[in-house]
């Protein structure tokens, strides 16, 4: 067959390229290797992580929360069969309408695992080593990423897992230990503690999700305490070992002081590699880089009618950042000029309570010497949040200390990451802390926060504090 | 022995001048003859050669405006004997001579707490009012004495506002205000000591309470994110785009409209769509600019001006200049142009008719004797009128030659203002534009103006007969206190007789 575009990976990245091409006129494929499309985040990620986030937070509402709500029940049991089992439901649902999108944008679907015979053709190989190729004008690599493992403990999938497994786990885990207190880690973790688990978190740093703003690992610190989960900060794990009914990990301080931790299932979320397997890059003239493709400013690859997005490239491993990252490319070989704010693309941590932030760190002011000021205001002091009972986090604003402009905005508490939309909008627009306080931010939401914090930030003046 | 160096007599009408730039320095070694200085006129720019040769002491600063007589240097002619030693050696004396002065003419820094008030300075005779054109120095910044603050304009010239103290500027006019003489220009807090002892600003301490909410801010040019697309697509910096949204942000729209601006520009399309923008600028008109919208509405005010027009058939002189414009560059290495005709036509008709060359001065009329044509031509600085002087003596070569000469030194920005004063009738060419027809406006004191138009082939009847011929129309503005409607009328049909039958040129009938 021949295309105008074809795409590597149906991951969000790649299936938004696909339609946004489409949209545009152009006759286009997507390669996906497995059966599924909607790669890691609609079936091993994103999509059922969130399923069983909701799922564990309903249990534990119902066990901890109804009895002050006034609803009394018998105390509840995890049936986790049955919550596998839904957010399975959750995640065919949305497979199912991605190949209805594609269907609908007449985009062509082919099975198999893609690799370059040339910058112009591709050899699609199907499960039973059924060849097939297409000849291509254009090319999206949107391949994505696998878990990385510990060099010295391969996931053995049984005691020794990735996130993928710890999706489809038959048993609620004694004891979890889970090597990374990154955000998949923290994720999962809480999940599992939710639903009785003890749960110990092993993290090399000093400090949980590293890259946010300080603020927000001491705060989710807190509260993920307060949920009974411990934590090994500052540790390097030395070894995992699978000791068929349970796991054995080793790790030391920076002294040198070692811990042994025992448990049952060992989660290992230490991040993720891009996964390139197979490509044929090499038939291309594409060399990776640290394991990513190396692209310019506008994702194309050193071939020039090879572009690559996502997780494949550069920059932070988000969805959503490879979902603008595909419409910038297709709209591009449409002749169109797009361009991405990357500073703008928010990052979540589905915890609960969330944590979500967009622009600059406290960390990163500091170290860039711009002077700045924050303003801050906790859950705490706001109607909505004690009325649900949600009243962990806070919501902290940095702003230009001259001109007011604001430059961060970092939350954790309940709906997070629904409300860093607003923040999100406002720094496209360049808005001044002063500017956001003084938009009318209907009464009574978590919202009300966020123009809280901006009357810190503007002149230390919140009204409920 | 001193000489003393005063403002020539450029021109009639000029009583005063500029002094636009010094070329030598106080206390410089100057040939005689050597260009010491630029002078700048509301006409024109000259060169001051130095008559002797000596040592240069200036008088008259760079922007102040001297009338005519008045010394503006002297030459220090007893050290012309010592021009063979190095120049080394007149400077340091010179220095020294500058240096007695300076501490006694300008008053030392007084005890803090005074405030020196700036006042516009009296710049020059004319000159009631002027403009601030650009601050050099922000409010609240510190200031030297004679450290130059201010950038200030006139309607003749541009020059610079030095502090009249040491000490804290306090900004009273802010730029483009215009103030008469005497007016406030700023204050001094008066200050003693270094800069850095006084420059701490008192504003450091507050904190910024109020964020900035004014129409301009630090977003001010930030496109949206659907604007900025729009703009890179359509090749357009931001910073070429006024944003009207919030703190001047570029919206979507003004995006959008700065693409069909463009296009507008790009192709002079006779079918304007609706969605053109509707933006207006608003600048301060230079002092130069501002001069010329008062005269005219002075001649128009001032003079009872009316115009009369005819046509002229090009037809004979085109043929009489075809026939022998080879010969004519030949023999006078000049080309034949239209210019000479219309030139020798005004000179011959202005002896017929002498109130079109005459002017009204108070009560009298002025007549001449002689025809000193002005001729307007566009220069890259504009337009200017230099003068054909007795014009009515010249052969068509000798116009020929005066015209070319007078336009390569208006091109190139040479004209004196000798060269462009007296004249006593005026010729224009619209024509040159495409004009078909206009209604000159007097060139003040004179009392007409011929204005000539392009030439085109229109149908006209001659002897009954419908047949085409190269036709230009003329007009004739004049001022009707002095000239009458039958001198003028008969003024103007008899240049075009003439210009019909050009023999009647030579016979001067």
């Amino acid at each position: 067959m021949q295309y105008n575009v074809t795409i590597i990976g149906s991951g969000p990245g790649g299936y938004v390229a696909a339609i946004r091409c489409a949209q545009l006129g152009f006759k286009t494929a997507i390669i996906e290797k497995y059966d599924v499309l909607g790669g890691t985040c609609l079936n091993v990620g994103c999509i059922p992580s969130k399923a069983l986030l909701d799922s564990s937070e309903h249990f534990i509402n119902a066990k901890e929360n109804f009895k002050e709500h006034g609803i009394d029940i018998t105390a509840p049991k995890v049936n986790i069969k049955q919550m596998i089992t839904r957010k399975a439901d959750v995640v065919k649902q949305n497979v199912a309408g991605i190949a209805y999108l594609m269907k609908k944008n007449k985009i062509d679907v082919h099975t198999g695992v893609g690799s370059f015979v040339d910058k112009n053709t591709i050899k699609i190989t199907g499960k039973e080593g059924k060849e097939s190729t297409v000849t291509t004008e254009k090319v999206i690599i949107a391949t994505g990423s696998k878990p990385t493992p510990l060099p010295f403990a391969s996931f053995d999938k049984k005691r020794i897992i990735s996130s993928t497994e710890a999706l489809e786990l038959k048993e609620v885990p004694k004891h979890l230990i889970v090597v990374g207190g990154g955000v998949i880690g923290m994720e999962l973790g809480s999940v599992y503690a939710r639903l009785g688990s003890k749960v110990t978190v092993v993290e090399f740093l000093d400090s949980l999700i590293p890259t946010m703003d300080g603020t927000m690992g001491k705060e989710l610190l807190k509260v993920t305490k307060k949920l009974g989960m411990q934590f090994y900060l500052g540790h390097k794990v030395t070894s995992i070992e699978n000791k068929g009914k349970e796991v054995v990990l080793k790790a030391e301080d920076k002294s040198g002081k070692s811990i042994e931790l025992k448990g049952d299932y060992c989660l290992v979320s230490i991040g993720r590699r891009p996964y390139t397997e197979g490509l044929g890059l090499d038939k291309v003239g594409i060399e990776l880089d640290k394991g990513k493709i190396p692209v310019d400013d506008h994702l194309k690859t050193k071939a020039d009618n090879i572009y690559a997005i996502g997780d494949v490239v550069r920059g932070a491993m988000l969805a959503h950042k490879a979902e603008e990252e595909g419409v910038m490319v297709a709209e591009q070989m449409a002749g169109q000029k797009p361009h991405i704010n990357y500073l703008l693309i928010p990052g979540v941590v589905y915890t609960w309570p969330e944590v979500a932030s967009v622009g600059y760190t406290e960390e990163q002011l500091k170290e860039s010497g711009k002077a700045y000021k924050t303003g801050s205001f906790p859950y705490k002091a706001l109607g909505r949040a004690r009325a649900s009972m949600d009243v962990d986090g806070l919501v902290k604003i940095l702003a230009d200390k001259q001109t007011d402009e604001i430059l961060g905005v970092h939350i954790i508490g309940a709906r997070a990451a629904d409300m860093i939309a607003a923040g999100v909008t406002a720094m496209e627009f360049r808005a001044s802390a002063e500017d956001v306080a003084r938009m009318s931010h209907a009464h009574p939401t978590y919202m009300e926060a966020v123009k809280e914090a901006c009357l810190a930030a503007t002149a230390n003046r919140p009204i409920h504090m | 022995m001193s000489e003393k160096v005063k403002v020539p007599t450029v021109g009639e009408s000029i009583t005063e001048v500029t002094i636009a730039t010094w070329l030598k320095k106080d206390g410089d070694q100057v040939a005689m003859d050597e260009v010491i200085a630029e002078l700048e006129s509301d006409k024109a720019t000259f060169e001051l050669p130095a008559p002797k040769a000596g040592i240069l002491k200036i008088v008259k600063q760079e922007g102040e405006t001297v009338p005519v007589g008045e010394v503006i240097c002297e030459i220090d002619t007893d050290a012309a004997s010592k021009t063979t030693t190095p120049k080394e050696e007149p400077k340091s004396k010179a220095s020294k001579e500058e240096s007695k002065p300076t501490p006694s003419a300008s008053s030392g820094p007084k005890a803090t707490g005074e405030v020196k008030e700036m006042k516009v300075p009296a710049v020059g005779e004319s000159i009631t009012e002027v403009t601030i054109s650009t601050w050099l120095k922000k409010e609240g910044d510190f200031v030297a004495l004679d450290e130059v603050i201010a950038e200030v304009e006139s309607d003749k010239a541009t020059f610079e506002l030095p502090a009249e103290a040491q000490g804290i500027l306090k900004i009273v006019a802010q730029e483009g205000t215009t103030l008469p003489i005497g007016g406030l220009i700023c204050k001094i807090e008066v200050a003693e000591g270094t800069p850095e002892a006084t420059t701490s600003r008192p504003t450091e301490t507050a904190p910024s309470q109020s964020a900035p909410s004014g129409d301009k801010s630090y977003a001010a040019g930030h496109p949206s994110s659907a604007a900025g697309k729009i703009l890179s697509e359509k090749g357009i910096s931001p910073d070429q785009v006024s944003g009207t949204g919030v703190g001047g942000r570029i919206t979507k729209e003004d995006a959008v409209n700065a693409q069909a601006g463009q296009q507008k520009a790009e192709s002079a399309a006779p079918a304007p769509t609706p969605s053109g923008t509707r933006e207006e600028t608003r600048e301060k008109m230079s002092s130069i600019r501002r001069t010329i919208a008062r005269r005219l509405v002075t001649v128009k005010n001032e003079t009872a001006m009316l115009t009369t027009f005819n046509e002229v058939d090009m037809k004979p002189v085109m043929d009489l200049r075809s026939r022998y414009k080879d010969k004519f560059k030949e023999k006078y290495d000049v080309g034949l142009g239209f210019m000479s005709f219309f030139t020798k036509a005004v000179c011959v008709a202005l002896q017929e008719f002498p109130a079109v060359n005459a002017y009204i001065d108070g009560d009298d009329a002025v007549y001449h004797n002689y025809c000193d044509i002005s001729i307007a031509v566009s220069t890259p600085r504009g337009l200017v009128v230099p003068v054909i002087r007795s014009a009515e003596l010249m052969s068509m070569a000798e116009i020929e030659k005066e015209v070319m000469r007078l336009a390569l030194r208006g091109r190139d920005g040479k004209l004196s203002i000798e060269e462009m004063t007296g004249g006593t009738f005026s010729i224009t060419n619209g024509g040159v534009f495409g004009s078909m027809l206009s209604t000159p406006i007097l060139n003040p004191p004179q009392s007409a103006i011929l204005g000539m138009h392009n030439i085109v082939q229109r149908p006209v009847a001659i002897e009954g007969e419908v047949v085409i011929r190269p036709i230009m129309y003329l007009a004739l503005s004049y001022d009707h206190r002095i000239v009458d409607g039958k001198e003028a009328v008969s003024f103007l049909v008899k240049i075009k007789e003439m210009l019909e039958d050009p023999g009647r040129l030579i016979l001067g009938v």
